[in-house]
């Protein structure tokens, strides 16, 4: 028997955990391959709000995380276009798939703010009181697991695959993959869309299970804390995750602080998360010395002199 | 396409920033109306209600104009934090933060029916927004943490720290149900000066001007610009890029939390979390979208300003006042497509043995 307190605060960093977790890796691989994407925030939004949306109408979880997933992606594509295929600057672009991203969603999901989902993504195995360690791993739903599987694919694919590997060239020397021939548009466009499909499936998660309802601005600055945790992660994906646990770990000891006899005021408790990430990445930043692990063509756009 | 090649243009336009704002504008609208045609409504008609509500009147001009003066301040602050290459995503936080200091300042002194009490109070609030930034410029400038999301967490801090006021030592009794900090005395409203039109709009002109000579006319500009734009070149002119980088962004901060106070003086007439409804995100649109020119921020800011009028007013005839967001989002995209062809011309491959 463990204490049911612990129970319940495992459960929640988990789910806080997935949620950032996702969506960073998405960022990582669009990071590595030398594109920024500041508009994490916004495609989170997109992914959750469509989602959500699909299933209401449909009633097919199945469908809504597709959905989510894709209409996600397809708006990270405007990312890729312009940055891309127009070279332009991608913090600017980036910052502005998140404003876009999240009027654009509270647009579409005007009409379904406050109406309740029939379906719900349930546990994988049904546990009915779990109280074990064990059982919390195991009474996660499919997002969760899927998760992991994305964590291992990812840097499987990174480290071992011939295209992670050329991924991770052009992030850092673009004049030399270049004239190895690689397709650096290509490269480039594709892993900016599966970052985007990565933010869409932890919108989904969101909105099907995490909260799960649709309301204005519910991405409370996630996608910001994803990035930050990318730069925890020194972009390698364990480490990412591992960052992703203690965040995850930080929002949900949050409103649970006054159960285990601290004295704190709920809106004092509700900014603790932002608080704890500016002093993480400062930290961070000190210990580090400079070398982060950054891509080190990131952010610049590629353009081939013709001669 | 293997045939054509990209090659960058030698001379752009001088006006090419212009040209493409208006194209982004004219796609933007394109964009909205077929938005606005989803949803069964007819365009025409829902842009001409915004136009007449927005600026058809002495009153409906100077809603606007007094919506320009948040989007102008905190815009050019993002422009001046641009001279050194850094970025501002946390104007929404000095805006709250410039209308905290404000209130503190207020709260703590005893009031006075004097222009420059009122002039203290806004001084109060600059240096509210240039606290907001310090731990993002000095952690930049020390140990190099990224700002941008430095300063975008704060704005998430700025407004849990509001919403704690509001809701605790600040919270005005009078106001029930509406979480808000007592009103401040009339005595230091800022004076209208025609309409609607608050005499904040002259301070944003003043801040505009200054802005303007700081950036293109001062040697601290100049110095500025050299250090956002090589460390090498900074060093061997003998220019301290950190100082730089640290001094703009406390003056940035600053023109941000000064949006705050003026919207306190002469729209909210007390703390509430209505202090700024975006407005440091809009910033930094039209920041972006005018090449962080001041003269262009000053033009594109009364622009959004009373698109964000159209908007609010469209919402009583059903239509969802973030059509003028989206079409504000979308004007950038579509510049930032437009500049391309500005930047850049595609040629045919010459073919030379």
């Amino acid at each position: 028997m463990v204490d049911i307190q612990f129970i319940g605060l495992l459960n929640a960093t988990l789910q806080a955990a997935t949620l950032l977790f996702i969506a960073a890796l998405g960022e990582l691989i669009t990071e590595k391959s030398g594109i920024l994407n500041l508009g994490v925030e916004g495609m989170i939004s997109i992914g959750a709000v469509s989602g959500f949306i699909a299933a209401i109408n449909t009633g097919s979880l199945f469908f809504a995380i597709i959905i989510g997933v894709l209409s996600a992606s397809v708006f990270a594509s405007i990312h890729a276009f312009v940055t891309v295929v127009l070279k332009q600057d991608q913090t600017v672009s980036g910052l502005i798939l998140t404003i876009l991203g999240l009027s654009l969603s509270s647009l579409i999901g005007k009409k379904y703010v406050g109406k309740k989902l029939d379906v719900k993504l349930e546990s994988v195995v049904n546990i009915a009181e779990p109280d074990s360690i064990l059982d919390i791993f195991l009474s996660q739903n499919i997002i969760f697991y899927l998760g992991i599987l994305l964590m291992v694919a990812t840097a499987y694919v990174l480290k071992r695959t011939m295209f992670g590997r050329r991924l991770e060239a052009i992030g850092e020397d673009l004049k030399s993959s270049d004239s190895m021939g690689l397709k650096i548009a290509k490269t480039q466009f594709i892993a900016t869309c599966v970052g985007g499909a990565f933010a869409g499936l932890s919108g989904v998660y969101l909105t099907l299970s995490y909260v799960p309802y649709w309301t204005d601005g519910m991405t409370a600055g996630r996608g910001w804390i994803a990035l930050a945790l990318v730069i925890f992660g020194g972009w390698k994906p364990y480490r990412t995750a591992f960052g992703a646990l203690l965040f995850g770990f930080l929002e949900a000891l949050g409103p649970r602080l006054q159960t285990y006899g601290f004295e704190m005021s709920p809106y004092i408790v509700k900014i603790t998360p932002y608080i704890i990430t500016i002093l993480v990445l400062i930290l961070l930043t000190i210990f580090k010395n400079g070398d982060t692990g950054a891509p080190r063509n990131i952010g610049i756009p590629f353009f081939r002199e013709n001669r | 396409m293997n045939n054509y090649i990209l090659s960058k243009k030698l001379f752009r336009n001088e006006l090419s920033t212009f040209y493409s704002f208006l194209i982004g504008f004219i796609i933007a609208l394109f964009v909205g109306s077929l938005i606005l045609l989803i949803q069964d409504k007819n365009p025409i008609d829902v842009f001409s209600l915004m136009l007449k509500l927005s600026v058809g009147s002495i009153n409906s001009l100077s809603n606007s104009l007094n919506k320009a003066i948040p989007l102008i301040l905190a815009g050019l602050g993002i422009s001046i934090i641009n001279s050194v290459r850094l970025w501002n995503i946390g104007a929404e936080g000095q805006i709250f933060m410039g209308a905290l200091a404000l209130n503190f300042f207020y709260i703590n002194s005893s009031i006075q029916n004097s222009a420059l009490y009122i002039f203290l109070l806004l001084t109060a609030s600059f240096i509210g927004g240039s606290i907001c930034i310090l731990i993002p410029a000095l952690t930049k400038v020390l140990f190099g943490v990224n700002e941008i999301i430095t300063t975008l967490l704060t704005n998430y801090i700025v407004f849990g720290l509001t919403i704690y006021l509001i809701n605790g030592v600040w919270k005005d009794p009078a106001s029930l149900n509406f979480p808000a900090a007592a009103y401040v005395s009339e005595l230091v409203y800022l004076p209208i000066i025609v309409g609607k039109l608050s005499s904040g709009f002259l301070i944003c002109i003043i801040f505009t001007l200054l802005a303007f000579y700081i950036k293109d006319k001062s040697v601290f500009g100049y110095e500025m610009r050299i250090a956002g734009g090589s460390e090498l070149t900074a060093i061997y002119a003998g220019i301290s890029a950190k100082q730089k980088a640290f001094l703009a962004m406390l003056i940035g901060g600053g023109f941000a939390g000064l949006a705050g106070g003026i919207e306190l003086l002469s729209q909210t007439h007390r703390v509430s979390t209505g202090i700024s409804q975006g407005f440091g995100y809009t910033a930094i649109i039209v920041a972006a979208i005018t090449g962080m020119r001041p003269l262009g921020i000053f033009l594109v800011g009364c622009l959004f300003g009373a698109l964000t009028i159209g908007g609010s007013v469209i919402q009583t005839i059903g239509v969802s006042s973030y059509i003028a967001e989206i079409i504000q989002a979308t004007t950038l995209f579509g510049a930032l497509v437009a500049q391309f062809f500005f930047s850049y011309e595609i040629k045919k491959k010459v073919e030379n043995g």
